[in-house]
């Protein structure tokens, strides 16, 4: 039997999400976070039963992860199943089992593919001579209409779908969607390394030598790969203490 | 830098280190929005930019996956800003720029030890105390001690970067053009990093290339 929930408790759970990983520890992960943002819910549906409200908080404290925007199909799912009245067993295998793939879904579309798609639109923009202004507006619109529509889209979804959550993710196209950002993001890498190259204070102002010592530096990072990148800071670092203590000696 | 930028400057790293995991995400802790933000603060926005679009080509590979240990990218950019604007000469933006990359190590630390001592402040799930307002307090105190974390990681940062610049960046060798074209190398590294991740240059090529030569036509002709 289905309990309507308060479109009040809903909206405070779908804003708590914002804070699921606000005490993200290595032991439970995103489970306090999730406890603290499903919190609304439990109270209307333990009504005043206290007794009822104390076990189900302490049944989401349980060890879950998720991609933090993604948890909010999970959160959505959650709700649904805890209003449908559905048993504690079978909320603990539903977040079992949609967790690993809200994960490796969610870092692969928004971290490996959106974050650095827009990033690299406001890198060119800064090349090519935004103003400051210019390039964060830039930033922070794009990558929040993404951002906060995918978080809207889970939370619906998953109140929406209830258990049948994973099915309707399989066919939301959401891989396919991570596959056509990656592309662009490709071409998106090629303009901003085109500004960089010969844009407002680029390479091209440097000079040759930096320019050379660039594409070699960007041909061993495709070579090798993020275990690079510590090395190459490194380098970097070294390389300014050196040549600004030399200054200081000679 | 006065005491009241130095703390308007603190709890602005405060604040986007928040941002960065624990709250929101809405990446205005990405180097590029923090840099520009800091430099807002320290009166020079166009400087901020610059240093936080640098600092975001070194960073564009690294971002909060899972329980994985990353340099922390928003305290490092508000140090190297901060430190950046107060220095004199040429020198400044290489030298904030690496004092900032050693604090992101360090802020990326602290990350690590918050992570372990929220795991001792949250309820266990088998706690019998484990109630609501148990609950509520430790998620909003883990909260609030991620922000004193940000603070004090940003506050020791741009004391000891205005330390260090001041003493190096007057001797600094190389003049703004071969700065900037040292530290541009670097991000050619991230970079190379980024392709391999977005499908490799093999599969990549021709959009890569396309991309390019319009990146080449904007810079020459806008």
């Amino acid at each position: 039997m289905s309990t309507v929930l308060p479109a009040r408790s809903l909206r405070s759970a779908f804003a708590r999400s914002f804070l699921v990983q606000g005490s993200w520890n290595y032991h439970t992960m995103l489970g306090s976070g999730f406890a603290f943002a499903i919190l609304p819910v439990l109270r209307v549906l333990s009504g005043d039963d206290r007794g009822r409200l104390e076990a189900s908080v302490r049944r989401h404290l349980a060890h879950f992860n998720a991609h933090p925007y993604l948890a909010d199909l999970a959160l959505g799912a959650t709700i649904r199943l805890e209003a449908d009245g559905e048993d504690e067993e079978t909320v603990k295998r539903f977040k079992a089992a949609v967790r690993g793939p809200l994960g490796s879904l969610g870092d692969s579309l928004v971290w490996g593919s959106w974050l650095p798609a827009v990033s690299l639109i406001s890198l060119a923009s800064v090349w090519l001579g935004a103003s400051p202004a210019v390039a964060v507006i830039l930033f922070l619109g794009l990558y929040n209409l993404g951002h906060v529509f995918l978080r809207a889209w889970g939370f619906r979804t998953g109140l929406r779908e209830g258990r049948s959550v994973a099915r309707h993710l399989g066919m939301s196209g959401l891989g396919a969607w991570t596959e056509r950002i990656r592309f662009a993001a490709a071409g998106l890498l090629g303009l901003a390394v085109g500004a960089i190259l010969a844009g407002d204070g680029g390479l091209v102002e440097a000079g040759p030598l930096w320019g050379g010592l660039s594409i070699g530096a960007f041909v061993c990072g495709l070579l090798v790969g993020h275990r690079v990148w510590r090395p190459a800071a490194v380098a970097v670092v070294s390389t300014v203490a050196l040549l600004a203590t030399w200054g200081l000696v000679v | 830098m006065d005491l009241t930028h130095l703390v308007l400057v603190a709890l602005a790293g405060g604040v986007l280190a928040l941002d960065a995991t624990s709250a929101g995400q809405f990446m205005v802790s990405r180097p590029l929005v923090a840099g520009t933000l800091t430099g807002w603060l320290v009166g020079d926005p166009s400087q901020g930019l610059l240093i936080g679009a640098l600092l975001e080509l070194y960073l564009l590979v690294s971002f909060p996956v899972g329980g994985a240990r990353f340099p922390e990218g928003p305290t490092a950019t508000v140090v190297a800003v901060a430190t950046a604007v107060g220095g004199q000469g040429v020198g400044a933006v290489p030298v904030a720029m690496a004092v900032g990359l050693i604090w992101g190590q360090i802020g990326g630390w602290t990350i690590t030890k918050l992570r372990r001592l929220n795991g001792r402040l949250v309820p266990e799930p088998g706690e019998s105390d484990a109630g609501p307002r148990r609950v509520v307090t430790a998620h909003l105190g883990a909260l609030g001690l991620d922000f004193l974390r940000g603070v004090l990681v940003t506050f020791t940062g741009v004391l000891v970067g205005a330390l260090v610049v001041d003493r190096l960046a007057p001797a600094w060798p190389l003049s703004a053009a071969d700065s900037l074209g040292l530290l541009i190398v670097g991000g050619g590294v991230s970079c190379g990093i980024l392709l391999r991740s977005l499908g490799g240059f093999r599969r990549r090529k021709a959009v890569f290339a396309v991309g390019m030569a319009l990146g080449l036509a904007f810079a020459r002709f806008l």
